[in-house]
């Protein structure tokens, strides 16, 4: 049976998809992005460890399909009154793309909603394995200009809008997301470009995430340097200018993430 | 009226309703709270000349004498009349119960830590020099000492159990509102006057008619008072319509059931200020407001009663349920602490055809409370499937203000709790919440829902020390051995707690509450002869998490993974973890999965043994032939009996308290969010927690701001155990 490596199993969230749902963090991401909140998920899909509290803890376990599903189960109860189901994010889900194709797929067939969370940062085949088995894609557009997102966070502008255009061609709700990282993300000339991305396919609705520092510690664990360290939290009035952009081009804005 | 409504209309439209109420808000917590003698010394005086007469006239004149002698006020700005003490939130002794505790204590009560009362020098002489001599060796406090048998008595000194309301009337009772207000106070005059003639020799029913006729009395004390200030050059002329309006309610509601929204409330109000001056209980809850004063405010808005009269009223009910506070000893303010005094609401539920309850009232209540945000009344939200979803938004938006107000109640659970215990359909529906988070079957029901508190894990402790050199010892034999170590205290406590229950029948009958209790006039018995129609003593176990993950340890530690020898681990309890021992405690906390994190190994060990002590709790049958049923809430108990336990195999030091709530997690022990949390509790069966149980659930101020969804979620898809 498949393996996936899992680095975190949270079960109660509320921002990642409807209702009351458990996230899986599925480990690797091609991406370097460097405000990323789960710096310990970059890289190849290979176990790993880091220093908590002076203590060696690994990062990673390799779980199969049942042993997840396993634990999801247990918060049942909680999507099917709330509407809410399963989140794998990561890292990059499409890493573990066979994995998380057939975890969808198990479970969809108990009746549970399915989302993913993903940067479209694969060639198209991997997205192609999940898309059937999934209810919502939370897709994160970031920095629209291909030589800035090539060089600051290692994207091909192109390969994420095919993915991008191949899951809005799928059954799944899709939904774009984007993280408001102070300097790299929010100059109006990103957001415009965005805006008209995300317009010219017919979308309706996109969500904001506010840059915050909760994963500023982990650095720390890993040893490695935080560029954002200093980078200050977005002022309300801020967030609410670029939500306005956003609506004043008939797209619905909704302020997501840890707020 | 009219006149009254152009008063408020007028304050309304100048937007001065908000602060008047912010005004009288003010009035009550503008000085320090003291004692009180005044009951007390008019209590005594009463005794003094009915010496030789049957208890219960006794009790029923000395309340009329408080009735008719009391210094009585009206508050600056207030529309309702009532006032147990002209200075707000005053304390109040009751030598008559036990004079013993006032004595020890007299000059710490000022400084103490919990709930303090300035007591000033003149009044402990009165105490020293009267009052105690007085009641000294005839208090109920006498009696219980007498009769607690040596069993008993042990387990109070081994400190597993506590037996409350040993030193102060017997609250924890929700009267027949509805009764009352249907048929008023004249009513039950006649009703009681015909009743004493035709049976004279039962003694309730003089009692009653006496107290009731005090309490015409006492309305028309109030009638006096307000036309006095009527007259006052210092108010203002539309004081002066609002005074004047009162006095003539009073005079009406002397004889007459009420007529109006405001009435009712009026009415409401005084019956339960006479039950406080009769009993001086803790918790004489309110019941299903939103159920019985519906069809009175249905009539007000159809005969033209502005809302903003009713929000006004209905705010100045809201606030004065704050001005009455229970004065309790110190180690009783300790595991009551902060005032819970029981003033509590529950609103929705369901009707008596199954249907949602939810009116409009029910709304406009949870509203007021946004405005007014005092600790009471407690509002308390019975949830159910048939809840409108608007209610359950209105709900979870008075959740997010972060004043722990309200608390939800689970009717799928509650409501068979209560059919199994004998209680009828139609009554099992119509529960309400009595006290903190008790559940109780209002005017029907004498519950002693808080006779005593059961410390599971003192018991737990005890037996790791009896156990200790035992050589055959395996996990299945030690967990037996606690269940009958329980099952032994279990016996004890009852018996403790029926003494408790004589000693009220003996010295402290509450004829008034009685006769709104159903059954006991057509038994022509008090509540505490067992005249009401439900009969139960409820007995709360505390400690089930740390129990939980206590067993849990040593089941791993000592018997699976064969770390250290039982008798060490009992070593290095008794070091408290000091020593060579430190290391232990993080390796039990840390690495040790706990009650609070959907383990099912954890959460059904505290489930099977809390099932354990229901039901063995249930074997028994109280002076009164009810049932002793289980709870599982601490109020601030767990402070308390958490210093009468030494360290525990879950890594808790020495005295440390336990975990809160009664259901919820040792602190810091949930890793999983709230969903884990709810799916352990739920693994407790809650439907054998007749007398009611408490979850506490902490969510961050700030997500619950940003986000509605963060508690609207749990709470719409999970109806809380209870």
């Amino acid at each position: 049976m498949t393996r996936g490596l899992v680095f975190n199993i949270q079960r109660y969230s509320i921002h990642d998809g409807t209702g009351i749902r458990t996230i899986v963090f599925l480990k690797g991401c091609p991406l370097k992005c460097p405000w990323c909140s789960n710096p310990e998920s970059q890289g190849s899909v290979r176990t790993s460890v880091w220093m908590k509290n002076g203590a060696e803890e690994s990062l990673g376990k390799w779980m199969s399909v049942d042993d997840v599903l396993h634990e999801v189960e247990k918060n049942e109860i909680f999507y099917r009154t709330s509407n809410g189901g399963v989140t794998l994010s990561g890292g990059e889900v499409l890493m573990q793309a066979d994995f998380a194709a057939e975890l969808l797929k198990e479970v969809k067939a108990l009746g549970i909603n399915t989302a993913i969370e993903t940067t479209g940062a694969l060639p198209l085949k991997q997205i192609r394995k999940v898309l059937h088995y999934t209810d919502q894609v939370l897709f994160d557009l970031k920095i629209m200009n291909p030589d800035k997102a090539r060089q600051i966070i290692g994207e091909k502008i192109g390969m994420i809008k095919q993915n991008f255009e191949e899951a809005l061609n799928s059954t799944a709700r899709v939904i774009p997301r984007v993280p408001l990282i102070p300097g790299y993300t929010t100059p109006l000339e990103n957001l415009r470009q965005i805006g008209n991305y995300v317009t010219g396919l017919g979308i309706e609705e996109i969500h904001i995430l506010p840059f915050h520092q909760y994963g500023s510690s982990k650095y720390h664990y890993l040893k490695r340097s935080y560029h954002l360290k200093d980078t200050p939290l977005l002022k309300q009035e801020e967030i609410n200018t670029i939500k306005e952009f956003f609506e004043s081009a008939h797209i619905k804005t909704v302020v997501s993430g840890l707020g | 009226m009219t006149e009254l409504y152009a008063v408020s209309a007028n304050n309304f439209m100048n937007k001065r309703t908000e602060s008047l109420l912010d005004k009288m808000k003010t009035f009550l917590f503008q000085n320090e709270r003291r004692i009180s003698l005044e009951r007390a010394i008019l209590f005594t005086e009463s005794h003094k000349q009915t010496e030789g007469e049957p208890q219960i006239i006794r009790r029923a004149k000395a309340t009329a004498y408080i009735l008719d002698h009391v210094k009585i006020n009206i508050r600056p700005g207030e529309l309702l009349v009532g006032n147990r003490t002209v200075r707000p939130r005053s304390g109040i002794l009751s030598p008559e119960m036990d004079p013993y505790w006032i004595m020890k204590e007299i000059d710490t009560i000022h400084t103490r830590p919990q709930d303090a009362f300035d007591f000033t020098e003149a009044d402990k002489r009165v105490y020293r020099e009267q009052l105690l001599p007085y009641w000294s060796g005839r208090s109920m406090k006498d009696f219980i000492n007498g009769k607690i048998p040596k069993n008993a008595q042990k387990a109070v000194d081994d400190l597993v159990i506590k037996l409350n309301q040993t030193d102060k009337g017997q609250g924890h009772i929700i009267i027949d509102f509805q009764a009352i207000l249907n048929h008023g106070v004249g009513y039950y005059i006649d009703l009681l006057s015909r009743k004493s003639k035709a049976t004279p020799s039962n003694y309730f029913f003089t009692a009653t008619k006496v107290i009731f006729e005090a309490m015409a009395r006492h309305f028309l004390r109030y009638r006096i008072e307000a036309l006095r200030e009527a007259k006052s050059t210092e108010i203002t002329e539309a004081r002066k319509v609002e005074l004047l309006e009162m006095a003539d309610m009073c005079k009406r509601l002397s004889s007459q059931k009420p007529q109006s929204f405001y009435e009712a409330l009026q009415l409401l109000w005084m019956t339960s200020i006479v039950g406080q001056y009769e009993s001086n209980a803790s918790s004489l809850s309110l019941g299903r407001m939103d159920q019985y004063l519906y069809p009175f405010y249905k009539r007000s808005v159809e005969e033209g009663a502005p809302e903003f009269f009713i929000r006004e009223v209905l705010g100045d009910f809201y606030i004065k349920t704050n001005d009455v506070v229970l004065l309790r000893s110190r180690e009783s303010a300790k595991c009551f602490a902060g005032f819970p005094t029981g003033y509590t609401v529950a609103l929705g539920g369901l009707e008596q055809y199954g249907q949602s309850s939810v009116n409009e009232l029910s709304y406009l209540m949870l509203d007021l409370y946004h405005s007014i945000r005092l600790p009471q009344p407690n509002l308390s939200v019975r949830i159910n499937e048939l809840i409108p979803r608007r209610f359950l938004n209105k709900t979870c938006e008075t959740i997010r203000l972060g004043t722990g107000i309200p608390q939800v109640f689970n009717d799928e659970v509650i409501i068979p709790g209560f059919l199994s215990k004998g209680v009828s359909l139609d009554d099992a529906r119509d529960y309400a919440v009595v006290g903190c988070v008790e559940t109780t079957i209002p005017g029907k029901t004498y519950g002693l829902h808080d006779i005593a508190l059961f410390n599971f894990l003192r018991v737990m402790e005890i037996s790791l020390y009896e156990l200790r050199d035992r050589d055959d010892l395996t996990f299945d034999r030690l967990v037996a051995y606690l269940l009958k170590r329980i099952d032994g205290y279990v016996k004890d406590v009852t018996i403790g707690s029926d003494i408790v229950d004589l000693a009220h029948r003996e010295f402290a009958p509450i004829p008034f509450l009685s006769a709104l209790v159903e059954d006991c006039i057509d038994n022509g018995k008090d509540i505490t002869e067992g005249g009401a129609r439900y009969n139960f003593s409820g007995v709360q176990g505390i400690g089930e998490a740390n129990l939980a993950d206590s067993l849990f340890v040593i089941k791993k530690l000592v018997f699976e993974q064969h770390e250290m020898k039982f008798s060490e681990l009992v070593d290095a309890l008794e070091a408290d973890f000091e020593g060579k021992y430190k290391n232990l405690q993080n390796h039990v906390i840390h690495d040790f999965d706990k009650y609070g994190n959907d383990n099912p190994e954890i959460d059904m060990i505290a489930a099977k043994i809390f099932r354990h002590y229901a039901l063995e709790l249930g074997k028994y049958r109280n002076i009164r032939g009810g049932e002793f049923n289980a709870g599982a809430y601490t109020v601030s108990a767990h402070i308390p009996l958490g210093e009468d336990v030494g360290a525990t195999p879950d890594g808790r030091r020495a005295h440390d308290q336990l975990a809160d709530g009664g259901l919820s997690p040792m602190v810091g022990r949930d890793r999983l969010g709230p969903t884990a949390v709810l799916k352990s509790v739920s693994k407790i069966d809650n439907v054998l927690c007749v007398n009611g149980s408490l979850l506490n659930l902490k969510f961050s101020q700030a997500r619950c701001r940003a986000h509605r969804e963060f508690i609207n979620l749990p709470i719409f898809s999970w109806r809380l155990p209870n």
